[in-house]
């Protein structure tokens, strides 16, 4: 009953400027891509419907920029995210090499109540450049650092050619609703008639 | 990009706007006329300094005030004219701070841009929202009835246009929003449209109010064009309104704080500590369910007095009548019920407490909005009385409109409240309690037309009038009141109480009333002005109207004259209200006294 309602799971974009964030976004929601570099200045949102085993979820997409400016959302940004996306260029050593700083900032400002577990998901992106000619950051490589954080699901994807990028969302989803904490029941105090007349009489007689 | 909010054309909306038209007619700038007549009014209160303040309707203070500082933030528009361009660009909260941008997504459909595909924001402004225009065709037939009935017949419950989001047209021409979320961006709530579809929306609200926070500052107001985006943060739940309805800042606050407390009555304020245990905590299956509690508080928004008041109002009735009602309902809460009320619609028959502790006119405006079905018992929370838990109320309706509500903290007293309402039931049957509640409904209440001449020596009653008791200067009946009176609102203030008079020619058509209500509303927030006033008195001509509102110690009068009344017989008029209401307490205020209840 509880379980069939829809349910919205928030997803946090995070890596360094320019590595592809905001072009994966609108090429999973709009099936889009544009060459022209439009710098996110602090933060995008983007909603996405899917159905995922008979059930109807809602993506909200927060996209970030990689600038520091955009820690002015602080903790607020960060609150309650259901599931946190790394993106690197496979062809910038520096992207892949700051996903360790992006992950701890995640892990610092929200707080998850088990950050062991808490979902990632990894994407190399830009794997269609120069043919693959120009690539620095090796599957192999990023593999095994998504194995030593806690076998972090990784995607090679091009935001360009929607390569993957469809299949990496799915997980991404998938690992969001993985870590929907049991219910809890709602019970909050009921009103003590007795119980306050006593306190308040007692503390009446002086 | 040029946006003035006085620039907008008021075309088909007058049934908003006109009735805070600015500039149109004069204003009285002869305070001392006032001055000289005002004591003569003061037939039973004592006020020896009267200082008159004559409303000046060019200013509308709308500050914001943080951490003391007050200032305020006027940025051009809050909706773009073009795909292209976005909130953030174009508004000056954003300039200021050039750091947080809500960027991109203009050209998606599924894109939280309230910037993107919108015409222009006078495209906003001379639209009038359609539900509105709905409502006009609802109402057209309510011409020489008591319009406050009707109103209630007429709202459907429920929550309109669902399918609604944020890149419908029809969704952004909607005059007044209200949005819930979670401090983390989540929707909870949203008047208009699908939350799920506004996720988008409600992170863009969340990153502006987060935004402002982490600056340790508090947003409070954003003005855009016709649009004042109005915020209220109440631990982790953000609540915002966007209006284009020209309500005084201090008012669409208010309805906030309100629609908070619905929240809170719902579910008690220790929400909160779930969002704090789990920040992903979902409450919207825990409002599953309410939608028609919170459109039936929207609708009180526009009509019920009660939501800026902050006073609530009772049936009026014979004293004998108000006194057997009591009389039942002071036997069955010595059984551990804490307060039992007999109600009509969302007026006061009888209330009685066990509790030294008076019912807050919120907590009734609130509770009777949630109040719907035949027979009910449920766990509710009365926001001012105790945040933080629930009691329980048992609800049981007479007939259509007449309930009777009985608090208790016990949730195993189900049966035992039955019992105590058949018992009501049958002494409110045998002394003819629910047909003088019938009656009052269609004849009963203060009408203008009767205003009584004074002075009169005669004790007055609003039952069994003869024909001689009414005013011969309700010259012809279907023109108001004496002296150009159309209507008029007494709020006693030590009561908590107040009266209004029916709605009579020429104020029957329901934009007439929701005009004239707005009129008031403005008028009691700029009274209450914490810069400017308290205001003493105010006299106010406009294109529809002449409103005098006059503020003591021991109460507030709000009255409606004709825009071509004399300042000093409307005065006069005044003081005659003041001792009609006076004249007939009995019958239209529950008064203190006796044991009943402690006031
Ligand atoms: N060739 C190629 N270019 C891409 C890809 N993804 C993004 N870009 C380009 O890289 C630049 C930066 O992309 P953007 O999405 O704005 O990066 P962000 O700063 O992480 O949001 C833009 O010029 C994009 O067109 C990709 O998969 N392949
Ligand atoms: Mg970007």
């Amino acid at each position: 009953m509880a379980s069939r309602r829809r349910m919205l799971l928030k997803v946090i974009i995070l890596g360094d400027s320019g590595v592809g964030k905001t072009s994966l976004m609108n090429q999973y929601v709009n099936r889009k891509f544009s060459n022209q570099y439009k710098a996110t200045i602090g933060a995008d949102f983007l909603t996405k419907e899917i159905q995922f085993e008979d059930r109807l979820f809602t993506l909200q997409i927060w996209d970030t920029a990689g600038q520091e400016r955009f820690q002015s959302l602080g903790v607020a940004f960060y609150r309650g995210a259901d599931c946190c996306v790394l993106v690197h260029d496979v062809n910038v050593m520096k992207s892949f090499e700051s996903l360790s700083n992006w992950r701890e900032e995640f892990l610092i400002q929200a707080s998850p109540s088990d950050p062991e577990n808490f979902p990632f998901v990894v994407l190399g992106n830009k794997i269609d450049v120069d043919g693959g000619n120009s690539r620095v950051v090796s599957e192999k490589k990023a593999k095994a650092w998504c194995a030593s954080k806690g076998n972090i699901p990784y995607f090679e994807t091009s935001a360009k050619e929607g390569f993957n990028v469809e299949a990496a969302f799915e997980c991404i989803a998938k690992n969001a609703l993985k870590n929907e904490p049991e219910e809890e029941m709602y019970i909050p105090d009921t009103i003590d008639v007795a119980r306050e007349r006593q306190q308040k009489s007692s503390g009446c007689e002086c | 990009m040029t946006s003035n909010a006085s620039s907008s054309s008021f075309s088909d909306e007058d049934e908003e706007s006109a009735g805070q038209k600015p500039k149109t007619g004069s204003i009285d700038y002869s305070p001392d006329a006032i001055e000289n007549q005002l004591p003569s009014i003061a037939l039973n209160t004592s006020i020896d300094e009267e200082k008159v303040s004559v409303a000046d309707d060019h200013h509308e203070p709308v500050t914001e005030i943080a951490r003391g500082s007050s200032r305020e933030i006027e940025p051009e528009r809050l909706i773009s004219s073009t795909g292209e361009s976005n909130l953030s660009t174009e508004t000056g909260v954003w300039r200021n701070s050039s750091k947080v941008e809500v960027d991109g997504a203009t050209s998606s459909p599924c894109s939280s841009g309230y910037a993107g595909e919108m015409g222009t924001s006078s495209g906003t402004a001379s639209t009038s929202g359609a539900d509105d225009i709905q409502e006009l065709r609802n109402n057209s037939s309510s011409v020489g009835n008591d319009g406050e009935v009707l109103h209630s017949a007429q709202w459907v419950p429920g929550k309109r246009h669902v399918d609604e989001d944020d890149t419908c047209m029809s969704w952004r021409e909607r005059k007044k929003h209200f949005f819930v979320l979670s401090h983390s961006g989540k929707p909870i709530f949203s008047r208009y449209g699908n939350e799920h579809k506004l996720a988008g929306f409600s992170a863009t609200l969340q990153a502006i109010i987060s935004f402002v926070k982490d600056g340790g500052d508090r947003i409070h107001l954003i003005r855009a064009g016709k649009h004042q985006v109005v915020f209220l943060v109440k631990g982790p739940i953000y609540l915002v309104c966007i209006s284009c309805t020209e309500e005084p800042y201090e008012s669409l606050r208010g309805q906030l704080e309100l629609l908070y407390g619905q929240m809170v009555l719902i579910l008690t304020e220790s929400v909160s500590r779930y969002f704090e245990k789990n920040p992903k905590f979902d409450m919207t299956p825990l409002l599953g369910g309410t939608d028609a509690v919170f459109s039936s508080l929207f609708h009180a928004f526009s009509w019920n007095p009660a939501s800026f008041l902050h006073a609530y109002t009772c049936l009026p009735l014979p004293c004998a009548t108000r006194q057997a009602a009591a009389a039942i309902l002071q036997d069955v809460s010595d059984s551990g019920v804490i307060y039992s009320m007999l109600m009509c619609k969302y007026k006061v028959v009888s209330l009685v407490g066990a509790q030294k502790a008076p019912l807050h006119p919120d907590d009734m405006l609130l509770l009777a909005n949630f109040v719907m079905t035949s027979e009910s018992f449920s766990p509710i929370c009365l926001p001012r009385y105790n945040a933080m838990a629930f009691l329980h109320a048992y609800v049981h309706y007479f007939d259509d409109d007449t309930y009777l509500v009985l608090l208790t903290s016990n949730s195993d007293a189900f049966f035992h409240l039955k019992d105590c309402r058949i018992q009501i039931e049958n002494v409110l049957v045998k002394s003819n309690v629910l047909s003088d509640i019938q009656r009052s409904l269609l004849e009963g209440g203060m009408r203008v037309e009767n205003l009584p001449l004074y002075p009169s020596t005669r004790y007055g009653s609003l039952f069994h009038n003869e024909p001689s008791d009414r005013s011969q200067e309700s010259l012809q009946p279907g023109i108001g009141g004496p002296d150009g009176l159309w209507h008029f609102i007494y709020r006693s203030m030590n009561l908590d109480q107040y009266v209004s008079s029916k709605f009579s020619s020429p104020i029957t058509t329901h934009q007439h009333q929701k005009r004239l209500y707005r009129a008031y509303q403005k008028l009691y927030a700029s009274m209450h002005d914490k810069e400017t006033g308290p205001h003493k008195t105010q006299f106010k001509r406009d294109g529809n109207y002449v409103l005098l509102c006059w503020v003591t110690t021991d109460f507030e009068l709000y009255a409606a004259f004709d825009p071509l009344a004399d300042k000093g017989s409307a005065i006069r008029i005044c003081n005659r209200v003041c001792q009609w209401v006076k004249d007939v307490e009995n019958e239209i205020f529950l008064l203190g006294g006796g044991s009943t209840f402690a006031w």
